[in-house]
């Protein structure tokens, strides 16, 4: 019974834990964190267990209801939606982990209670977003986790954050609105909101529509864009990600930005055929905001003094090299754009929690300041320059392999100009990644550090990142033969490069 | 005639686009917000239109019955919902940002930031 409803029970699991820890927890403080940490772990479950049935059936659909497309839903997972849930399940499972003594300490009490609700609706959300098959219940899940995660960023009332979060959620509304006239337009066209009978109308409707179709096309590019902070539409991202909480910049920054990313992707090779696309100008504007993106992201963080602010500028880079990947319209890139995906979001978690650790303790956001940390507090220095080590590319780690996948990915598509863009932007990644890892072990204190014992389930989610970014990057064969199969098929219509 | 109607559907998105970006005042903002949103809506509306249609509840006394496509105006609905939320959201916002700043303009918050640093 549960196999044949896995899917939408996962969706549904965290959207009621959030309901009934609003109901029970005003009552009960400690009640919230407990329950949400068991909600998170049964969702992360679930999802290994779909992993589990996709490796071995390839493919899994649903329609909810009974009702098969066109007329109803479809929830769909295949490999790389699989692996997209499960590094979203996974990394917000160990940012709870990790949040579990830190949080109280860190925002005002009375809002816990609703601060894990919203954490649970954003997550429910993200799978949501990743399993739907059907256009107009993905924009709804895209709704739902815009506002979650603009209330993540305001939820403990101080004025930076709430301006950030209304900076946010403006921009964002914009970008969704884009995307809600893109897909309005697709259904003018063809009919269909399901995304398997929207592909098979497209090629009728471009002929007979064919400007219509490429409006659309731009609309979802530029509204997903948006919310993906691709540069030059990142404004929002740096504020909003640098005055949230610790645990919800690691969330925002890891995961809710790739989201959308994944909503690209199932466009890309579900909706609109490659040969398709390589024909549009999309490709070579893609590729120039990526690039644009990922040096300009890179040399806006060189300038930060703040450490949060400087690792959400990284961030505008990483989407760089995301959207790079899958810009190339190549085999290797594309499994190297999705690897990205997972492996930035296993790392950026990593240093925003190491860095919220190091914040406590310092009590200092200056990146100055943080010189010496690493002989009083080592586990969250060492987190960080694992983290920092894997961004710049350090061979063993998750990063290197990414970057690898890129790489290979530029060669295959014979666009050897973007192996040197990528060698560049790692250069500027180790030039503000370094000074901190080195000044945090061999330099001076110049702050007082305060002695404290770190609570044991920020180190045991610390750990586990630590050993998630060196075990994917030494075993990255695992994820990528389970992703290859898909990835090939995408591209078999093709026929190889451009 | 049916153009005329999508492209002025087209304006009044970009207005709201427009404002949604070049106004610095909140309220206005996300005045500009829900215009975009009622575009969009108006757009879903007309394109399921059909011209003399009826509502469609199809009986077998009239199985060849003309009616206005329902699933738009559902998608309508929901989009209604969720605009309606986005809005009570940032305007609750805007009450906060108005208690410690005592201005709804983005800029001269901004300013006052700065300053304060």
């Amino acid at each position: 019974m549960i196999t044949a409803h896995i899917m939408p029970l996962t969706i549904l699991l965290p959207l009621v834990g959030a309901y009934l820890i609003l109901l029970v927890g005003s009552k009960h403080r400690s009640f919230a964190r407990n329950f949400g940490l068991l909600t998170t772990g049964i969702t992360f479950a679930m999802v290994c267990y779909i992993t589990y049935l996709v490796s071995n059936q390839g493919k899994m659909a649903y329609y909810l209801g009974g009702w098969a497309p066109p007329l109803g839903i479809e929830l769909r997972a295949d490999p790389i939606t699989a692996f997209l849930l499960l590094t979203f399940a996974g990394v917000s499972f160990f940012v709870l982990l990790f949040a579990y003594d830190i949080l109280p300490g860190e925002i005002n009490g009375k809002v816990i209670t609703r601060y894990y609700a919203l954490y649970l609706v954003l997550l429910g959300s993200l799978l949501g977003i990743v399993l739907s098959n059907d256009f107009f219940n993905i924009y709804v899940f895209l709704e739902i986790s815009s506002i979650a995660a603009a209330a993540l960023v305001a939820v403990n009332g101080d004025k930076l954050a709430m301006e950030a979060s209304i900076k946010y959620l403006v921009m964002s509304t914009l970008g969704s609105g884009t995307v809600l006239m893109g897909i309005a337009g697709l259904y003018m066209v063809t009919g269909y909101l399901s995304l398997d009978f929207l592909a098979g109308a497209l090629p009728q409707a471009y002929a007979s529509h064919p400007l219509t179709v490429l409006m659309t096309l731009g609309m979802l590019t530029v509204g997903i864009a948006v919310k993906a902070a691709l540069f030059p539409l990142h404004v929002w991202l740096p504020d909003a990600h640098g005055s949230a909480p610790t645990s919800s910049s690691a969330i925002l920054s890891g995961l809710v930005v790739k989201v959308y990313i994944a909503v690209l992707l199932k466009l890309l090779y579900r909706v609109f055929p490659l040969d398709f696309l390589a024909a549009l100008p999309l490709q070579g504007s893609l590729l120039v905001m990526a690039t644009l993106g990922i040096f300009i992201g890179s040399i806006m963080a060189i300038r930060q003094r703040d450490i949060k602010k400087m690792l959400a500028y990284s961030t505008v880079a990483q989407i760089g090299y995301v959207f790079l990947g899958i810009g190339l319209f190549s085999e290797k890139a594309m499994l190297g754009a999705v690897y990205h995906v997972f492996s930035h979001a296993v790392m950026k978690s990593m240093l925003f929690l190491s860095a919220g650790l190091l914040i406590k303790y310092s009590g200092k956001r200056t990146i100055a300041d943080l010189s010496g940390l690493g002989r009083v507090y080592p586990i969250p220095m060492i987190a960080f320059s694992v983290g920092a080590l894997s961004m710049v590319g350090v061979p063993p780690l998750a990063g290197f392999m990414s970057k690898w996948y890129l790489g290979l990915g530029a060669l295959e598509a014979n666009q050897l100009l973007f192996l040197l863009v990528l060698l560049l932007s790692s250069l500027l990644n180790g030039f503000y990644y370094m000074p901190i890892v080195i000044g945090g072990f061999f330099k001076k204190e110049t702050v007082e550090i305060r002695q404290e014992k770190i609570p044991l389930g920020a180190q045991i989610s610390l750990l586990v990142l630590i050993a998630a970014t060196f075990f994917f990057g030494l075993f990255s064969n695992i994820p990528i033969s389970f992703l290859t199969p898909t990835v090939q098929g995408i591209f078999s219509a093709f026929g190889g490069g451009i | 005639m049916d153009n005329l109607f999508y492209a002025m559907i087209f304006i009044i998105f970009l207005t709201g686009f427009w404002i949604m970006l070049r106004q610095s005042n909140l309220i206005k903002k996300i005045i500009g917000m829900n215009i975009m949103e009622s575009a969009i809506f108006l757009f879903l509306v007309a394109m399921g239109y059909v011209k003399e249609g009826s509502a469609p509840i199809a009986t077998e006394a009239n199985p060849g019955l003309a009616y206005v496509n329902p699933l738009p105006s559902a998608l309508v609905l929901t989009g209604i919902v969720v605009s309606v939320s986005v809005t009570a959201f940032a305007l609750g916002l805007t009450v906060r940002l108005y208690k410690h700043y005592g201005t709804m303009d983005v800029d001269e918050i901004t300013r006052m930031r700065s300053e304060e640093l």
